[in-house]
């Protein structure tokens, strides 16, 4: 038989290599994304079931216990108290640490290096172990707040203040603040003032990003509001826990709930901030 | 009396000084350049004439008012950076009327503002672009519409030119000093590119190591330098010693002499004239630049490229002569 010389002789090993090659990576994404969803998924599944047993399927589905759960008055209660801790302490943290980070870059950046340490101290303590010491400080004296949403209101704030701190402070680095300033000082704005009007909006998609971030983060929290709080001030993570020994398809709803409202809040948030 | 007056200024950093004692007049309507090299304090002086940096001591006089102690925002000065300091979240329009903003101008009138400056400086169709979506050119034009909307009385330019490329620099300086002409607005402009500062300037102010070394026209600085620092900073002058300006020239001087390359003439040989050996030559588009020995001192010499045909060969025996009134002796 005739050799085929209209192809060349190593375009076919090529083709096989390259095929194999954009197959392998599509199967690994495809796999890690699996091994994400998965969980997810099952939960979904498990919230929508009437009832799951050794089956591979549920015996039939229905959206009663979304029904029962978001007529619950303790579950909404939690749900609204966790929303407060949380948008109380992303304010607390606009209000402290965007102002520090531009007083760091504009006036002092050798502080850079120190703030970069003083992030990194939450992530030295375990919260278990913070947590004794924050009891021992606020259980009683001059500021008795455990029990209080204040007390994780502080608490989370330091939570979060590396992703805020650092998401700022990447930002600033790339700006060129001070010509910046100068700029708008030269074209007749005070300091605050340009500030204001134009540092303020190019750290917006920085800060926001890092408020969604630790939305998400301080919404899952459960250990220093388990030790601090319990259920003085029960927030949607001490209710889950709470309800733990009730029925596995009610906490799936409440799980599937919080993360739906949190990937809504996070959606609407994203398309206010383009 | 001077527009813009600078009187014994000094200033310091980490208690090494920048510049100290300077004195500088400014007419109005002037263009003046501040031209030198770098770190020679150009910079340093013209943040401190826009408030940015506070002098150590001195004053600075404008239309007569005292504003050393005056904040930015309160000069009636602008300004144009090496950086551009284009506003990142603003459109290009926005950026325009950040000032009449900030002045509290109604929106109609601030667009009407914005739409002139808009043509003044060839922009025209990109007033919804933001920053990042613009070339070098484009974002250095849109910071001199926003130096300029606001009128100020005083404008600066801190290196503008400096990251662009050369075609793009040409045009945009000579559009600058169409528009300051067309406006009569006295100009300060800071560059450390001779080219640049011949072309544009009224008048050059030439420092070196914080202290203003010569100050003059164009013409005067580039035909008539007054130290050796500005014959080697101005032009590529030929810097004879004295003893090389004997043994050459047969003259005396105290200190050298500076002959500028264009000045000396290429000539068959003959006895009467000086003669030198071309060792070798540059093409500088439409100049050639020869290196002829001459007696042990090296000549730079520039001659027109009129000819290719004609460049002299390295090892060719040339005349050389240069008229007495091209001959500068500097200190």
């Amino acid at each position: 038989m005739a050799a085929d010389t209209s192809v060349h002789p190593t375009r076919a090993p090529l083709r096989g290599r390259r095929w194999r090659a954009i197959h392998y990576h599509q199967l690994v994404v495809a796999s890690l994304m699996a091994l994400l969803l998965l969980p997810i998924a099952a939960t979904l599944v498990y919230s929508l079931s009437n009832r799951w047993g050794a089956t591979i399927l549920p015996d039939g589905f229905s959206l009663g216990w979304y029904l029962q759960l978001w007529s619950e008055p303790r579950f909404l209660a939690a749900f609204a108290r966790s929303l407060l801790v949380c948008a109380g302490t992303l304010l607390l943290a606009i209000v402290i640490v965007v102002p520090a980070a531009f007083v760091v870059f504009y006036y002092y950046p050798k502080l850079d290096r120190w703030m970069n340490l003083l992030i990194l101290l939450p992530f030295a303590m375990p919260p278990v172990v913070s947590s004794v010491g924050l009891l021992s400080l606020y259980a009683d004296g001059t500021l008795p707040i455990i029990g209080t949403p204040w007390v994780l209101l502080g608490c989370y704030f330091t939570i979060i203040l590396p992703f805020l701190y650092r998401a700022l402070a990447n930002r600033l680095q790339s700006l060129d603040l001070h010509s910046l300033m100068e700029a708008a000082q030269l074209l007749g704005a005070s300091a605050p003032r340009a500030f204001l009007c134009v540092v303020l909006p190019a750290l917006r998609k920085s800060l926001f990003a890092a408020l969604f971030l630790s939305f998400s983060f301080l919404m899952g929290e459960f250990v220093f509001a388990n030790l601090l709080v319990g259920t003085r001030f029960e927030t949607l993570q001490i209710y889950l826990y709470n309800m733990r020994s009730t029925s596995g398809h009610y906490t799936s709803a409440v799980v599937m709930s919080y993360f739906l409202i949190t990937l809504i809040l996070t959606w609407i948030a994203t398309r206010f901030n383009r | 009396m001077s527009f813009f007056e600078i009187q014994n200024l000094s200033k310091q950093y980490a208690g090494r000084p920048v510049f100290q004692d300077l004195e500088l007049n400014i007419g109005s309507g002037e263009f003046i350049t501040l031209l030198g090299p770098s770190g020679c304090g150009k910079s340093t002086l013209l943040r401190c004439m826009a408030g940015l940096s506070r002098p150590d001591q001195g004053s600075l006089f404008m239309a007569g008012e005292e504003i050393t102690h005056l904040p930015p925002q309160k000069r009636g000065i602008g300004m144009v950076f090496q950086s551009y300091a284009l506003f990142p979240n603003m459109t290009v329009q926005q950026n325009i009327a950040f000032g009449l903003r900030m002045q509290g101008l109604s929106l109609s009138k601030q667009h009407q503002a914005v739409q002139e400056m808009v043509e003044l400086v060839e922009l025209t169709g990109k007033e919804l672009a933001m920053p990042d979506e613009l070339s070098g050119g484009q974002k250095q034009r849109v910071a001199l519409a926003r130096a300029l909307v606001v009128r100020p009385r005083l404008l600066l330019l801190d290196e503008p030119l400096s990251a662009l490329d050369a075609r793009i620099r040409r045009h945009l300086r000579e559009q600058i000093r169409a528009i300051q002409q067309r406006l009569g607005l006295t100009t300060v402009f800071v560059t450390h590119d001779q080219e640049e500062a011949l072309t544009l300037s009224d008048r050059i102010v030439l420092m070196h190591e914080g202290k203003i070394v010569q100050a003059g026209s164009a013409e005067s600085l580039y035909t008539r330098p007054a130290s050796r620092f500005a014959a080697q900073f101005i032009g590529q002058f030929n810097l004879l010693t004295a003893t090389e300006a004997l043994t050459l020239l047969g003259r005396t001087v105290n200190g050298h002499l500076a002959i500028r390359p264009e000045s000396i003439t290429l000539d068959p040989v003959t006895p009467s004239k000086l003669k030198g050996r071309v060792l070798d030559h540059q093409l500088l588009g439409n100049v050639i630049r020869y290196r002829i020995d001459c007696r042990g001192v090296i000549l730079k010499v520039d001659a027109l490229n009129r000819d290719a045909a004609n460049l002299l060969p390295a090892g060719h025996e040339i005349g050389l002569s240069v008229a007495e009134p091209e001959l500068c002796e500097v200190a």
